[in-house]
């Protein structure tokens, strides 16, 4: 009896340490402590300061695609982009090619990664919003093009090698003992919530994401919204692209191949929801941390890249029986 | 003894009573229409027999014995069918299929020989006036939208219920098709099957019925013989003792003589739904639009602010042409419209009152930063002048009760003022003191030189708070109600009349 009457009560006010727990946010630093401890237990020294400064920079790779995947995520209509492996790996391809070794050609190839990244992500863009083809659909055939176009590449023309100064920029010491990758994920993390929380830009975002035809009635340039999100997704890629260059050296085939599955990952871990509309870009962070966290503790233990990537794909289909798919805003 | 009879039926949604006191008896072999008003009960009345709605008390009769409709089912056990105002159609499925669908023929699998022989029947009796491409195996989707109708008619035919509901089953119907029902309709009474009829078109109403019963505010006020009333006779039962409440008195019309400064003006505007509409708003007028619901009112507004497309005809706004396009291009030319379906066009679900009250003052001032406190100061004064209950500018619009939640959105047009502002039914599910607010808000506004179209599928607000009406009926103005001529018998008449 006093079971029955008491549910309802704690249903009706949960406790705010309860509430506070259930953010997504704070889930995953908590997780990101526990599986921390867990590896330091696994194997002694895996949470040394120089493994966590290793974390911390292929978390930054996985955290600078993320935000593209967390933008045209939270634009909604179903977005998504499974083409950012595709320009992940095309970038490294371009970027090993035009600076071929030489810090001179840094900037041009920058310039050329990105204006790749946002050529694709504007085709990506007009076949969502011009052609009706669902996001899914559009980038999914986009990375098939990618990945046939980078065989067709390869065949002939080597693929290059990162400048010093790229892998500089990523490996080694830039400013307080972090590399200067590090420091570009937190520029970039800084600009991202000012660009959600303080610019016209942002709410638009956040209005086409969670009721596109309010949004639209209210003078949001919807379709231009959509097709700019596609590109910037296209942007981070590529700027991924290069900084994988620099982090291994060359660039070798289907580099970017794992960072499809693993950016969505981040996104939804982060706390937005795959309907979009909600969300921000310091929880996808976050997620990206736990991810690679998670990644390190699998490879400590011995399993290999098909085995890591069957852990990625049930840890998205936990989150989303944890999350749901964000029941719909309306109705 | 009556074939049915309802007494007393009631049902209240929430704390609205949609239905006070419904009665309505209905003999075996006659036809009886049924007609009242916008929101004046009698579809609640008809979902009541149908079974897709439960009511709060009253009794019903079938052939003098007390039943209870639980469901949509049972009420087909009680005999009763209906046809379906909106589309209950499959449309992947063909002609033959949807028509037997309330009862498929077999049992795990169909029966497809009896199906087609079924429903060969039910087509055969339109054969003549189907048209083209109209056939036991064309699919549904790809027949026009006056053979969908016959299908749906069939559909209810099919049933064979003893009693059957035919809720508007005329309004895509040509005149040889609509001939064609009612001779069915005629068979049918003769064989002694009971039809409850709802039109909105006096014409077919004195064609077909054999009695009439009327319901106003969520009563029954009186059933008569159609051969022994006219049509201004039911209108005036439909307008019963509210004939006085026209606007003049509460709210001059001011603005009706200085026609010069028209701010709108459309001439022979058409598009889907509305043909060749002309009319003028001048600053500080409240121009309504009257009517049954979808006679073309919120088509035209949609179609002046670029959310539906417009075939035809021209906007004039502020003196110059307007091509409409899309909202973006109405907004920059000063153009607001504010719709009654605010979860869909106007609420930003999840999102700060805040982020809800600025859309439009983003746009007009082309800003690019949002800065909380610079927007605080624009959002406050807008929510206060609708005398909006908030918690604070952060909170999550859905904190909010629906006529606040629509405040928010109305207020969004209050920060840059438009010139013209475009109401589409918007009080819609919103409570009385919000109402009240909104009303006194857009006299206000037109008292301050803005031009107001008014839309409202509630003829008291039509009535009360614009200086003149211009009543749609079947997608065109019918006619113009100004000054004393504002009346609901007017309204009515205009209304109901023969499109």
């Amino acid at each position: 009896m006093t079971a029955t009457t008491q549910t309802p009560a704690k249903a009706a006010a949960p406790s705010p340490v309860l509430a506070f727990l259930k953010q997504p946010l704070v889930v995953a630093l908590i997780l990101i402590a526990a599986l921390l401890i867990l590896g330091e237990v696994l194997s002694p020294g895996f949470a040394s300061a120089q493994q966590i400064l290793r974390l911390l920079i292929v978390a930054a790779l996985l955290g600078i695609v993320a935000a593209g995947q967390n933008l045209v995520i939270l634009g909604g209509r179903e977005g998504i982009d499974l083409s950012v492996g595709g320009v992940i790996s095309l970038s490294a391809i371009i970027a090993g090619n035009v600076m071929n070794g030489a810090d001179s050609a840094i900037v041009p190839a920058v310039l050329a990664c990105m204006a790749a990244g946002a050529f694709i992500g504007l085709i990506n863009g007009m076949g969502v919003t011009l052609l009706r083809i669902p996001p899914l659909v559009m980038t999914l055939g986009m990375l098939g093009v990618l990945q046939g176009l980078l065989v067709v590449v390869r065949n002939g023309i080597p693929s290059g090698f990162a400048a010093p100064g790229l892998s500089r920029f990523v490996t080694q010491p830039f400013l307080l003992g972090l590399p200067g990758i590090i420091w570009l994920w937190v520029a970039i993390g800084l600009l991202m919530a000012f660009m959600l929380t303080r610019t016209v830009y942002g709410h638009r975002i956040y209005a086409i994401g969670s009721n596109e035809q309010a949004a639209y009635m209210a003078g949001v340039p919807v379709r231009a919204m959509r097709i700019s999100l596609f590109m910037l997704s296209g942007v981070f890629a590529a700027i991924t692209g290069i900084c994988l260059l620099g982090y291994s050296g060359s660039s070798f085939a289907n580099v970017g191949e794992q960072y499809m599955l693993a950016s969505i990952i981040a996104v939804v871990f982060g706390g937005t929801p795959l309907s979009g509309g909600k969300g921000g870009y310091t929880g996808t962070m976050a997620g990206a941390l736990l991810l690679v966290i998670l990644q390190g503790i699998l490879t400590t233990v011995h399993i290999d890249e098909s085995g890591r990537q069957m852990v990625f794909g049930a840890t998205l289909l936990l989150l989303m029986l944890f999350y749901g798919r964000g029941r719909a805003m309306r109705g | 003894m009556s074939k049915l009879i309802m007494r007393g039926v009631s049902k209240a949604y929430g704390a609205t009573l949609a239905l006070r006191r419904g009665d309505l008896t209905v003999e075996a072999g006659e036809v009886h229409v049924l007609i009242g008003s916008n929101g004046s009960g009698k579809s609640t009345l008809c979902k009541v027999l149908a079974g897709s709605v439960r009511p709060d008390g009253g009794e019903i009769l079938i052939d003098g014995k007390p039943v209870t409709i639980t469901g949509p089912h049972a009420a087909r056990e009680h005999g009763i069918g209906i046809f379906y105002q909106e589309l209950s159609l499959a449309g992947h499925r063909t002609v033959a299929e949807n028509i037997c669908l309330p009862d498929m023929p077999g049992g795990i699998f169909v029966d497809r020989k009896a199906l087609e022989t079924r429903a060969a029947r039910y087509i055969a009796l339109f054969d003549t006036v189907a048209g083209e491409g109209f056939s036991a195996e064309a699919v549904v989707e790809n027949l026009r939208a006056d053979q969908r109708q016959l299908v749906e008619i069939m559909k209810a035919l099919a049933t064979e219920a003893p009693i059957t509901i035919f809720d508007e089953p005329t309004s895509a119907l040509d005149r040889a098709q609509v001939d064609r029902f009612f001779e069915i309709l005629r068979d049918l009474k003769a064989g002694g099957r009971s039809i409850i009829f709802i039109s909105h078109r006096m014409d077919e109403i004195f064609a077909i019925g054999d009695r009439v019963t009327v319901i106003r505010d969520g009563e029954t006020v009186g059933t008569e013989n159609i051969a022994d009333t006219n049509p201004a006779a039911v209108i005036r039962l439909m307008v019963g003792g509210q004939e006085e409440l026209a606007a003049g008195a509460s709210a001059p019309p001011a603005a009706a003589t200085d026609r010069k400064a028209a701010v709108l003006k459309a001439e022979n505007f058409s598009g889907k739904g509305f043909a060749n509409v002309s009319f003028e708003v001048a600053r500080g007028e409240i121009l309504g639009f009257g009517g049954l619901h979808g006679q073309g009112q919120s088509a035209v507004l949609r179609a002046i602010f670029g959310a539906n497309p417009a075939a035809g005809g021209t906007i004039t706004l502020g003196g110059s042409a307007f091509a409409p396009s899309n909202p973006r291009n109405a907004i920059r030319r000063g153009l607001a419209y504010v719709s009654g379906d605010r979860s869909r066009d106007g609420v930003i679900q999840g999102r700060p009152i805040i982020e809800n009250a600025t859309p439009i003052h983003y746009l007009r001032q082309k800003l690019k930063l949002a800065r909380p406190a610079a927007l605080a100061a624009r959002v406050k004064p807008a929510l206060e002048a609708l005398h909006t209950k908030f918690g604070g500018l952060s909170h999550p619009i859905n904190s909010l009760s629906g006529g606040n939640q629509q405040k928010i959105v109305i207020a969004r047009w209050l920060i840059d003022r438009p010139d013209v502002l475009l109401l589409d039914d918007p009080t819609k599910g919103i409570d009385l003191s919000a109402k009240a607010d909104l009303f006194a808000l857009i006299r206000k506004l037109a008292e301050e030189g803005m031009g107001i179209v008014l839309y409202s599928s509630e003829d008291a607000e039509l009535l009360n708070n614009a200086d003149r009406i211009l009543v749609f009926n079947g997608g065109s103005v019918r006619r113009e109600l100004t000054g004393a001529d504002r009346t609901r018998y007017n309204l009515y008449q205009a209304a109901y009349e023969a499109a």
